[in-house]
C-alpha cells in the first residue's frame, strides 16, 4: 500500500494528513516542538507508522509524496532572531526602507512609535553606481566602493547580505557583478540580489524582499536540508516538497533560491484544501474559512484558482511576491468580549489563548470569551469538550458573562452570550467581505468551506448572513491545511518588468519577453525532475490606464504566440476587471503593462476518495440525547436534538435546529437549515430549505 | 494611546449604564451597524485610491470619503486626510442649501468654492444623495485634491495668486448629473478650464465611482434594517461618539490657553505673519478663537472657514481616544471663530489657494501649543509644514512626442513631531495629513516623469531632540532631463521651524535652493516661490525634522549611541545635547561618564521651556548653510 502525507507545523500542534491508495484518510495531531520542529515530525511519523503496523523505514519507503509546511521563516522575521544582515544599495539611496511609502497608519494616534528599520542604517552600505529607467548606465559600478563595503561587512561580522540597486529591474548587471565579488570575497555568506528575489519596479518592495530573503535563508536552509537528509536516511525515496506562500509546492533546492516563498506558507494551503472538497461536488468558486483559538483566516478560490495578493506585509515589511490572499482577523474561540468606554459590545482581537484560556477552563481566566458564550448558549457540550479531553465549567462562563457583559448592558446572561455570538459572527462576515465584496466579488455565487475545529458552530450563521446556499465541512476540517498541502500543485512564478502600451504594442518584443520567461519556467521544472510535457504555463500581466499608478493583474492568452487580436483581448480583460472592481472603465483609453508574469504548474496526482454507500439506516442511530440550546429566532432556549457525527451516514437528513458532535468539532444546525453527508463523507450544511 | 491612562477610567460602568438607560436600542445591532458604516467608508476610500489617475490621489491619498445623513450630519468618515475630517460638512451644507427642494435620485452635485465653506479651491467635492423608496436619507460624499484647478500658474495651490480669479476656476455648487443623466455641457465647461484634462477627467471618474459605491452599500444597509431602524441607530451612533468625546474632554483642565506662531511668508514678500489662538476648554467643549492673528496676506496664503474648523479639530482629535468615530457627535464638541479679513479667515475676493497647507499648519500648531499648556502629555511637538514639497511640471519629450506633465513631489517632505510616548515619523509632510499622504517610489517617479532623483537621504541632525525625538528630515536633489522643469514651492515652516515641547528642541527648519551643477552656485528660495530648473541645474530640498519632546538628557543613552552609529545625529549632538559619552570606534556606551556628563549639563540647564522657540524667524539654518556668492530669493515669481 502506498501513501501521500501532508505535515503542517502550527504554533500549538503539528498536523498530519495521511491518505492511502484506497483513499482512506488518517488525521493526526502532535504537540509542536518549537525549539526543534523536526522532533514533532519524527514523533508523528513513528506514531503513524505504528498505526499502519509498519516499521518506520517501510512506512517512509511507501510514501509517494511528502509535503511540508513550516513556520521557521515566519518566526525568524517576527522574532527578529535571524542572522546579522546588511544591504548594499545605490549611493544616495540608503534610506529606502526607512522612508517606506511615507504612510502612517492610525492617523490620530500620536503615541504610535514608528517601525524600527529592519536593517539598521550603519548596515545599509552605499555603493557607487547608477542606472536609469531605460537601463542605461549613468554611473559605472565603482568596484573600489564595493571593496570598501566588504571591509565593513567583515568588520561588523555580517552573516547575510542583500544587494538592491535602483533600476536593477531593467539592468541587473551591477547587482550581478557585486554578487560575484561578494561570493569570491565572502564565500560562506548568503547573498541575495533584488533582481533575483523580486524583479519588479518599486525599490521599497524589491529591497525589502531581498533583505527578508537573505534574512530567512540560513535558518530554513539548515532546517530543510537536515529534515530531507533525515527522511532520506530513514527510507523516504523522493524529494521533499515544501509549501510556498504562492499556494504551490517546491523542492527544497528551488525554494532556497527564492527563500521569500517560505514565509507565511502554512495558511497558503487553505484554498486548495477547500477546493478539493468542493470540486468533488462540482463547485469551483469557494470561500474557505478557518477558525482556530485566536484567529480567523479567510481565502478565496475563483474558478479553481486561489486569489493572490502582492500586498502581503510581515510586521509592516512588504513581501512583494505573489502570495495567497489569506485575510486574517483576531476572531477565535479564545477571543475576549468587552465593552468599550462608550458602551458598545466588542469581541476580540485580544484573545485569552490557551493560557489562561476561556473562563470555563478554570485556569485563572476570568474574562468572557467566544467559547464561554458558546457553552452558555448550549452549542458546545461541556461534557464532550475536545472529544472529552478537557473539562470545562459552564458556571464560570456564566459568571464571567454576567459580570463583564450582561450586567453593564442590562441584559440577561443568555442575551449577552447571544450578543457575543452575533458580534463575532459579524466580525467574521466583515472579514469575508474584505476578500470578496471589496474585491468586486459577490459571495452569493460562492460556496463556503469551513475548516478548523471552532468554526463549525458559526459556519451556518456566516453562510446565511452572506446569502450563500450551503456550507461544506470536509472530513479533514480539523487538520485543514496539512490536507491542503497534499492536493497543492507544484508552482513557480516568473516575472519580468517590460513596459508596453496597447496603442503602440511591440508584439515581437513582448513575445520575446514571454518566450524567455517560459523557457526559464520549463527549464526549472525539468531541473526539479518533472517531464517537460507535464508543465502547465499560464500568463498574466500587470496593467493600468496610462496615467494610473496602481495596476491590476489580468490574464494574457496562453499557449500561443501573441498576435494583433490578442492585444484587444488583453485590453478588454483589463476594462472588464476594472469595471467589476471599481464600477467604471474607460473603454476609449489604451492600457499600459509594466510587468509580465508566467506561472508554471505541475499538477499533483489527485488522491483517491473513499466512497460511502447510500445508507438506509434510520436517523435514530445517530441520536445521542437532547439539551437546551439558545436560538436567536425565538430568543430563548429550546430542547434540541443532539447527534453523534460519526454515526451520520450518507443519505440521512438532519433538520435544524440540531447540534452534531464529533471528536474534533461541533456543528450547529440553525432553524430552517439541514445537514446531510455526501458520498465522500463530508458534511453539507444546507442553508435554504 | 498606549502609554497613557485612558481618560475614561473613572466611572466606566456608570457611563455604560446611563448610556443604555437613555437609549432604547439593541446594543448588539448597534455594534454591527457601527462597524458596517466604517466598512462602507473604507470601501469608498479603496475605490478612489485604486482608480484615480493622478499620484496626488492614488498615492498621496489627498482625499476623504464620508457618509452624511440628509440634514446633513457626518455619520461616518474614513480618515484618509485629517484636514477634511472636521470640515467637509461646511461645504456640503452650502451644496445642500443651494439645491434645497431640488435634489433627485441620481444627482451628482460638485463644488470647489472656498467662500461657500470649502477648504480651498484645490479640493473638489462630489456628492450624491442616497434615496430609499423615494425618500432622501443620506449623502455619499468625497473630497479630493485636484492636480490642477485652472489657476494662472500650473499649480493648484498658487502662493502668489492675488485673488479668486487668479487662483482657480471657481465652482459654486453645481450639478454634474441630474436624475442619473450627466450634464455633459457643464462637465465640458469644467474640463475646458483646467490643465491635464485627461488626468482630471480620470480623477473625476474615480470620485464618482467612490460615491456610487458608497450609495450602493448604503442602500443595501437600509434594505437590511429598514429606514426607520437605520435612522434610529444613526442617532445612537452620533450619541455614542458625543458621549465618549465629552468624557474625554472633561478630563482636560478647564481654562483659557493662549499661543501664537508665525507663517514664514504670504507668498507676496511679507514675512512672519502671526497666527494666534485662545483655546477655551470648558467642561465638555473646546472653543478655538483665532482673534489676534495677522491681517490677511496679499498672496494665496490665507485661511478659510473650512480649514479653520478642521485645524481647530485635528490636535483635539489626536488628544482624545483615536477609536472614537469622527462623526457629528464627536465634532460638535469643537467650535472655532475668527474675525474676517485675517490670515485665518480671509475676506472675499482674497485668494486662499494654499489654505490647507498654510495657514492650516500654523493654525494646528498654535492649537497644539495651547493644548500643551493644559495637558502636555496629550499634545505634540511641532510638525513640518509641507516644506520641500514642490509642484513640479514641464514637458516630457523622452519618447519623441511632447506631452505636458505635473506632479506634487512629496518624497523630500518634512517629518512629524515627537509626542510623550513616541518618536516622530518621517515624511508626515504636514499635520493636515498626519501621515495619510504616501510618496511615489523613486523608480516609478523616474518612469512617469522626465526627472532624475540624484539622492534621497536622511539629513543628519535635522530633527528636534528630546526624550522622544522628532522624525528625520530629508535631503533630496532632483534634476530635469533636456527640458526645463517649473518648480513651485508651496510650503512653510522653514524660517519658523517645528517647535520643541517640554524641553525638547525645535527641528532645523531647513530650506531649498537651485543648484548649478557645474559652478556650484546656489539660489536659495523662501518656503514659497517659483524656481525654473534648466538642464545642468538641480533643485535641492532640505526638509525639517519634527520637534523633540521632553528633556534630551532623559533619552535612553543606548539609543543615542545607535543614532550616532547610524549617522542620524552627530557625535557632538550626542555629547552636548543628549549628554552621552561613548567610544567612537566601537560605539560602546560609557555609562559612568554619561551619567556624570548628564549631571553636569543638568545643573547648567535651568528650567526647561514648555515651548521653544517663542519668537518669529528662529531658524538659523539659512545663515549657516549659505556661502559667499549664493543668492536668497524671497517669494520669487515666475
Amino acid at each position: 500500500m502506498q501513501y501521500t502525507l501532508g505535515v503542517d507545523i502550527g504554533g500549538t500542534f503539528t498536523d498530519f494528513s495521511l491518505i492511502d491508495a484506497e483513499g482512506k484518510i488518517t488525521l493526526w495531531k502532535e504537540a509542536s516542538t518549537p525549539k526543534d520542529s523536526k522532533q514533532a515530525i519524527i514523533k508523528g511519523l513513528n506514531a503513524m507508522s505504528e498505526n499502519e503496523k509498519l516499521p518506520l523505514s517501510d512506512f517512509l519507503g511507501r510514501l509517494d509524496l511528502f509535503v511540508h509546511g513550516q513556520t521557521i521563516a515566519t518566526n525568524t522575521v517576527i522574532q527578529r532572531n535571524g542572522p546579522k544582515t546588511a544591504v548594499l544599495c545605490t549611493e544616495g539611496f540608503r534610506d529606502v526602507i526607512h522612508f517606506r511609502d511615507g504612510f502612517k497608519p492610525q492617523r490620530y494616534n500620536i503615541q504610535l512609535q514608528p517601525p524600527k528599520d529592519f536593517v539598521p542604517r550603519y548596515l545599509r552600505i552605499p555603493v557607487m553606481e547608477r542606472v536609469n529607467y531605460k537601463g542605461d548606465i549613468l554611473k559605472a559600478l565603482d568596484e573600489e566602493s564595493v571593496f570598501e563595503a566588504i571591509k565593513t561587512l567583515k568588520k561588523e561580522k555580517v552573516e547575510a547580505v542583500a544587494v538592491s540597486f535602483l533600476w536593477s529591474v531593467v539592468n541587473a548587471s551591477h547587482e550581478r557583478r557585486v554578487k560575484e565579488i561578494l561570493k569570491a570575497e565572502l564565500p560562506d555568506i548568503p547573498v541575495v540580489a533584488s533582481s533575483d528575489a523580486l524583479p519588479i519596479i518599486r525599490e521599497w518592495e524589491r529591497t525589502t524582499c531581498a533583505i527578508l530573503s537573505a534574512y530567512v535563508l540560513p535558518g530554513i536552509s539548515k532546517y530543510m536540508i537536515e529534515l530531507e537528509d533525515w527522511l532520506h536516511s530513514n527510507g523516504f525515496k523522493h524529494p521533499l516538497l515544501v509549501m510556498q506562500l504562492n499556494g504551490g509546492t517546491s523542492t527544497v533546492s528551488k525554494l532556497l533560491e527564492k527563500s521569500i516563498n517560505a514565509i507565511a506558507s502554512g495558511p497558503a494551503a487553505a484554498p486548495m484544501a477547500g477546493l478539493f472538497a468542493s470540486k468533488r461536488m462540482d463547485v469551483d468558486n469557494v470561500i474557505t474559512v478557518d477558525m482556530g483559538g485566536t484567529s480567523f483566516d479567510v481565502s478565496l478560490v475563483t474558478k479553481g484558482a486561489p486569489s493572490l495578493t502582492r500586498d502581503l506585509k510581515i510586521h509592516e515589511n512588504p513581501v512583494g511576491v505573489a502570495a495567497v490572499d489569506v485575510h486574517s482577523i483576531g476572531a477565535g474561540g479564545g477571543s475576549i468580549a468587552w465593552i468599550d468606554p462608550g458602551g458598545a459590545l466588542m469581541v476580540g482581537p485580544q484573545s485569552a489563548g490557551a493560557e489562561p484560556g476561556p473562563a470555563a477552563y478554570n485556569q485563572g481566566g476570568t474574562k468572557p470569551t467566544c467559547t464561554d458564550a458558546n457553552l452558555v448558549l448550549g452549542y458546545i457540550n461541556p461534557d464532550f469538550f475536545l472529544g472529552g479531553r478537557r473539562t470545562v465549567d459552564t458556571t464560570l462562563s456564566e459568571k464571567a458573562i454576567k459580570q463583564h457583559i450582561a450586567d453593564p448592558l442590562g441584559l440577561t446572561v443568555p442575551e449577552a452570550a447571544h450578543g457575543i455570538f452575533r458580534i463575532i459572527n459579524n466580525n467574521m462576515v466583515d472579514a469575508i467581505r474584505v476578500v470578496s465584496v471589496e474585491r468586486g466579488i459577490d459571495p452569493r455565487h460562492y460556496s463556503l468551506v469551513s475548516g478548523g475545529g471552532a468554526g463549525n458552530i458559526h459556519a451556518g450563521m456566516l453562510g446565511s448572513t452572506l446569502g450563500m446556499k450551503q456550507v461544506l465541512i470536509p472530513r479533514y476540517s480539523g487538520v485543514f491545511c496539512s490536507f491542503g498541502m497534499i492536493v497543492s500543485d507544484v508552482r513557480h512564478d516568473h516575472l519580468k518588468a517590460f513596459t508596453a502600451n496597447t496603442d503602440k504594442f511591440n508584439l515581437t518584443a513582448v513575445n520575446e519577453v514571454i518566450a524567455d520567461l517560459e523557457k526559464k519556467a520549463v527549464d526549472e521544472m525539468v531541473e526539479e525532475g518533472y517531464p517537460e510535457g507535464e508543465v502547465i504555463l499560464k500568463r498574466f500581466a500587470d496593467a493600468k490606464y496610462p496615467a494610473q499608478i496602481h495596476e491590476l493583474t489580468v490574464d494574457v492568452p496562453s499557449d500561443k504566440v501573441l498576435d494583433e487580436s490578442d492585444i484587444k483581448v488583453l485590453e478588454n480583460s483589463f476594462h472588464d476587471l476594472h469595471e467589476q472592481m471599481f464600477t467604471y472603465s474607460v473603454r476609449e483609453s489604451s492600457v499600459d503593462i509594466f510587468h509580465w508574469r508566467v506561472v508554471a504548474y505541475r499538477s499533483v496526482k489527485e488522491p483517491n476518495s473513499q466512497i460511502m454507500d447510500l445508507s438506509s439506516d434510520a436517523i435514530e442511530v445517530a441520536k445521542k440525547g437532547t439539551r437546551d440550546v439558545y436560538f436567536g429566532d425565538i430568543n430563548d432556549y429550546r430542547s434540541t436534538q443532539i447527534y453523534d457525527g460519526s454515526s451520520i451516514r450518507h443519505g440521512m437528513v438532519i433538520k435544524g435546529p440540531a447540534v452534531v458532535e464529533e471528536t474534533t468539532t461541533t456543528i450547529v444546525i440553525f432553524p430552517g437549515q439541514n445537514l446531510t453527508v455526501n458520498r465522500f463523507g463530508d458534511f453539507v450544511l444546507n442553508l435554504e430549505s | 494611546m498606549s502609554s497613557l491612562a485612558p481618560a475614561t477610567d473613572k466611572n466606566v460602568d456608570e457611563v455604560k449604564r446611563s448610556f443604555l438607560a437613555e437609549l432604547d436600542i439593541d446594543p448588539i445591532t448597534f455594534s454591527v451597524i457601527l462597524n458596517r458604516f466604517s466598512t462602507i467608508a473604507r470601501e469608498m476610500t479603496l475605490t478612489l485610491e485604486y482608480t484615480s489617475w493622478t499620484s496626488i490621489l492614488a498615492v498621496a491619498r489627498d482625499f476623504s470619503c464620508a457618509i452624511y445623513d440628509a440634514q446633513p450630519r457626518q455619520v461616518c468618515m474614513e480618515d484618509a486626510l485629517p484636514i477634511h475630517t472636521n470640515s467637509l460638512h461646511v461645504i456640503l451644507k452650502s451644496m445642500v442649501k443651494a439645491f434645497d427642494g431640488n435634489v433627485y435620485d441620481g444627482d451628482v452635485i460638485v463644488s470647489n468654492y472656498p467662500y461657500a465653506g470649502n477648504t480651498h479651491v484645490g479640493d473638489f467635492v462630489t456628492a450624491t444623495p442616497v434615496f430609499y423608496q423615494g425618500k432622501h436619507m443620506f449623502w455619499s460624499v468625497t473630497k479630493g485634491h485636484q492636480l490642477d484647478c485652472g489657476a494662472y500658474e500650473a499649480t493648484s495651490v498658487a502662493p502668489s495668486a492675488k485673488d479668486v480669479w487668479q487662483e482657480a476656476l471657481q465652482i459654486p455648487p453645481i450639478k454634474f448629473y441630474e436624475k442619473g443623466e450627466p450634464r455633459q455641457d457643464v462637465i465640458d465647461l469644467y474640463l475646458a478650464n483646467v490643465r491635464y484634462q485627461e488626468l482630471l477627467s480620470g480623477d473625476l471618474k474615480a470620485q464618482l465611482g467612490s460615491i456610487w459605491n458608497g450609495k450602493r452599500r448604503m442602500i443595501e444597509l437600509v434594505d437590511e434594517y429598514g429606514p426607520e431602524e437605520t435612522m434610529r441607530y444613526v442617532e445612537a451612533i452620533l450619541d455614542y461618539a458625543d458621549r465618549r468625546t465629552a468624557d474625554e474632554i472633561r478630563t482636560m483642565p478647564d481654562g483659557k490657553y493662549y499661543a501664537e506662531g508665525y507663517v514664514d511668508t504670504d507668498g507676496a514678500g511679507n514675512t512672519d505673519l502671526k497666527v494666534a489662538v485662545t483655546l477655551n476648554i470648558d467642561d465638555d467643549k473646546i472653543h478655538a478663537d483665532f482673534t489676534g492673528s495677522a491681517p490677511q496676506g496679499s498672496g494665496g496664503t490665507n485661511g478659510t472657514q473650512g480649514v479653520m474648523e478642521a485645524s481647530a479639530g485635528i490636535p483635539i482629535l489626536c488628544a482624545i481616544d483615536a477609536e472614537i468615530p469622527h462623526n457629528d457627535g464627536c465634532l460638535r464638541h469643537i467650535t472655532c471663530y475668527s474675525p474676517e479679513g485675517t490670515i485665518v479667515k480671509a475676506k472675499y475676493p482674497a485668494a486662499t489657494a494654499m489654505a490647507t497647507l498654510c495657514p492650516a499648519g500654523q493654525e494646528q500648531e498654535v492649537v497644539w501649543k495651547a493644548l500643551a499648556q493644559a495637558c502636555p502629555e496629550r499634545s505634540s511637538a511641532g510638525y513640518g509644514h509641507f516644506h520641500c514639497i514642490p509642484t513640479i511640471s514641464g514637458v516630457d519629450e523622452r519618447e519623441g512626442e511632447s506631452k505636458g506633465w505635473s506632479a506634487m513631489f512629496f518624497n523630500g517632505g518634512p517629518a512629524g513631531g515627537a509626542s510623550y510616548g513616541a518618536d516622530g515619523w518621517p515624511l508626515i509632510m504636514t499635520s493636515s495629513g498626519m501621515g495619510g499622504l504616501k510618496i511615489i517610489s523613486a523608480e516609478l517617479t523616474e518612469l512617469l516623469y522626465p526627472i532624475l532623483i540624484d539622492y534621497h537621504e536622511i539629513e543628519k541632525d535635522s530633527m528636534g531632540h528630546g526624550r522622544t525625538m522628532g522624525g528625520t528630515g530629508i535631503r533630496i536633489r532632483v534634476s530635469p532631463y533636456d527640458t526645463p522643469m517649473d518648480c513651485h514651492n508651496t510650503g512653510d515652516g522653514a524660517a519658523n521651524p517645528p517647535f520643541g515641547l517640554q524641553g525638547g528642541t525645535p527641528g532645523i527648519g531647513g530650506g531649498n535652493y537651485r543648484e548649478n551643477l557645474s559652478s556650484g552656485h546656489r539660489d536659495y528660495c523662501s518656503s514659497k516661490g517659483y524656481l525654473k530648473i534648466s538642464k545642468g541645474e538641480a533643485w535641492v530640498g532640505v526638509s525639517s525634522g519634527g520637534g523633540g519632546f521632553g528633556d534630551p538628557l532623559e533619552r535612553d543613552p543606548n539609543l543615542v549611541v545607535e543614532h550616532v552609529r547610524d549617522g542620524i545625529i552627530s557625535g557632538d549632538t550626542a555629547r552636548n545635547i543628549y549628554g552621552v559619552i561613548f567610544n567612537e570606534d566601537t560605539y560602546v556606551l560609557d555609562a559612568g561618564a554619561t551619567e556624570k556628563n548628564r549631571q553636569g549639563l543638568k545643573e547648567k540647564q535651568g528650567e526647561l521651556p514648555l515651548i521653544q522657540p517663542m519668537g518669529p524667524s528662529a531658524s538659523k539654518w539659512l545663515e549657516n548653510d549659505m556661502r559667499e556668492g549664493d543668492n536668497y530669493l524671497l517669494d520669487p515669481l515666475p
